[in-house]
């Protein structure tokens, strides 16, 4: 049984991705799909300028995920570029390019410059929550999103993914994506939120604010998939909570074409792509399904 | 891969759950001053497993940053860590005293592979801190060692006495001759390597040192395991700030202990990443 997949114009051996801002260094991409088994994988969200990120501690486990306030550490895009994407291809399977920008400009001048050193997509970060002017405002405003992908979409080849957070607005923004000419859309992002210790009395990271992850932000992000794949025809990508195949096939059943996968990896190691894929693949044999595509969208009933 | 794999990666002890990754106080027993720049301090742990020698803990102090300390020794009741002063950090951990808390996660990382009888330990500055705790565990099991320590002087020397406890004679080499061979510890290394019969080198200190350490035991055909230092930011092995280049592989849990042939196949003593994940030349 094949699990192999088509997300717009990109073609993956699974529908398994490695989540932006995990591993996030170009050797570790490639032992992510080499060694880990994933269909593609995400860079860390790239920036014009160089960002130390804020000091530690950025991250902290809680009971059912990881919160984390990294604040958009990198090395700056020129740097990575040259650097960390040449390793991060050679692991042979599609490289999506993070990028978080402020203003139009910085957006399109990093993607296009992604687009020149080999990147396969971009993914437009519009949902960090935890650094100001970076993401989250930008993707609860569906006029900005608009304006942002259709610049992008005016000179970019390779596709543009639009990454969501959790927002009031969220369906808007990716309905104003998809009409701008985004090829797909990730949802979600981590969620804003905190941790206390309270034998220390205070907020456990140095920024405050961060963002939630892991499985406690899972059936949050199925349902923003399950929406989103009412209100869209470009693919879906679900993002958040991916623990094992059976939380990767419920992405998948809500709509999803691929599922990203991060805090897991801290738990169950870089094979859990594989996990996941023969996971999925032991229930699509078992219930005689003849290929993955069958069950994206099944749950909701009619076939689209 | 390292010999002896983390409790990260893979996925095979499994037993990690988020809950890990939490921080727990851990009130100060005893502090010891080691050196005019090193302090140890024994921990009160109530919870948790104890680490092996070569685990190492995040250690925060609230209201400061938090950051990767190898464990020096642990027992029943107590771990300890051995803290150098080298900046605003550790500056503030040194005006801690018995009776107040630091907040730790871990042990993470995989230590050092302690099967064998005979080793040899080069530890440079406090890069002692692991080896003094592994020196212990040989004794207790029985082994040999000879032990190496180097610094700049001989205030900064550090554990003599409890090696010498052990019944280990530490041999000694200090960069201005006021202790022992007057130089770098690698010449005692040069001295004594050809002849001992090693099974196993373990080192720690300054990469540079290291980085000398592991290829001329590699060179003699013998296993060498050194214990890395890279800027960390999660410690369990999901940032990716701490990777060797470019076998990808994470300090903090696919190591920090590793296999000497394997660190030749990397970026070791040539370039570590800055918080930016910017890479910088040693």
């Amino acid at each position: 049984m094949k699990l192999g997949i088509r997300l717009g114009r990109m073609r993956m051996r699974n529908p398994t991705m490695l989540a932006s801002g995990i591993l996030c260094n170009g050797s570790l991409l490639k032992r992510a799909a080499v060694e880990g088994g994933a269909g593609a994988v995400v860079t860390k969200s790239l920036t014009r300028e160089v960002r130390e990120g804020y000091p530690t501690p950025v991250v902290v486990g809680v009971d059912c995920g990881v919160i984390n306030a990294v604040g958009l550490a990198n090395q700056g895009f020129a740097s990575y570029l040259s650097e960390d994407l040449p390793l991060a291809k050679e692991g042979r399977v599609p490289v999506i390019v993070s990028v978080a920008a402020g203003r139009v400009e910085e957006f399109e001048e990093i993607c296009v410059r992604a687009e020149e050193a080999g990147a396969d997509a971009v993914e437009l970060n519009l949902s960090c929550p935890h650094v100001e002017g970076h993401g989250m405002e930008v993707g609860a405003d569906p006029a900005a999103v608009s304006r942002i992908v259709k610049d992008l979409a005016g000179v970019m080849k390779i596709p543009v993914h639009v990454k969501l957070g959790l927002s009031d607005r969220m369906i808007e923004s990716a309905v104003a994506a998809e009409a701008a000419g985004a090829e797909a859309v990730v949802a979600i992002n981590t969620i804003r939120a905190m941790a206390i210790d309270v034998d220390a009395r205070r907020p456990v990271l140095t920024n405050v604010y961060g963002g939630l992850s892991g499985p406690a932000i899972h059936p949050i992000a199925l349902r923003c998939v399950f929406e989103l794949y009412r209100e869209l025809s470009i693919p879906v990508i679900g993002c958040g909570g991916v623990s094992d195949w059976r939380t990767a096939l419920d992405f998948l059943m809500a709509g999803a074409s691929a599922v990203q996968v991060g805090s897991a990896l801290a738990v169950r190691g870089i094979g859990i792509f594989r996990e996941i894929e023969e996971g999925i693949r032991r229930y699509l044999v078992k219930n005689k399904f003849s290929s993955v595509k069958e069950v994206i969208g099944i749950a909701h009933g009619v076939k689209r | 891969m390292p010999e002896n794999s983390g409790r990260q990666g893979g996925g095979v002890e499994g037993a990690l759950s988020y809950s890990d990754f939490r921080f727990r106080p851990a009130r100060i027993k005893k502090v010891v001053a080691e050196s005019p720049k090193v302090k140890s301090f024994y921990l009160e742990v109530r919870e948790g497993e104890l680490p092996r020698p070569g685990q190492f803990y995040m250690v925060w102090l609230p209201g400061h940053e938090e950051v990767p300390m190898s464990a020096s020794d642990a027992g029943a009741d107590f771990i300890r860590i051995t803290v150098s002063r080298e900046g605003e950090t550790t500056a503030q951990f040194h005006r801690l005293r018995r009776g107040d808390s630091l907040f730790l996660r871990g042990p993470f990382g995989n230590g050092f592979s302690l099967e064998g009888k005979s080793f040899l330990l080069v530890s440079g500055g406090y890069g002692a801190a692991p080896l003094i705790f592994a020196a212990k565990e040989i004794s207790r099991a029985g082994g040999r060692c000879t032990y190496l320590s180097g610094a700049k002087n001989r205030s900064e020397l550090l554990f003599l006495g409890e090696l010498r406890r052990l019944g280990v004679e530490p041999l000694v080499a200090t960069e201005d001759g006021s202790a022992g061979h007057r130089g770098l510890v690698t010449d005692l290394v040069d001295a004594v390597l050809p002849r001992g019969k090693y099974q196993r080198v373990l080192t720690c200190g300054p990469e540079l040192m290291m980085y000398e350490v592991v290829k001329r035991a590699v060179g003699q055909g013998i296993k060498v395991q050194a214990s890395l230092e890279r800027y960390m930011k999660c410690g369990f092995g999901l940032c990716g700030s701490c990777v060797l280049d470019p076998a990808g592989l994470r300090v903090c849990c696919d190591g920090p202990v590793f296999d000497g042939e394997l660190l030749l196949k990397t970026d070791f003593g040539k370039r570590r990443r800055e918080a930016s994940g910017a890479g910088v030349s040693l």
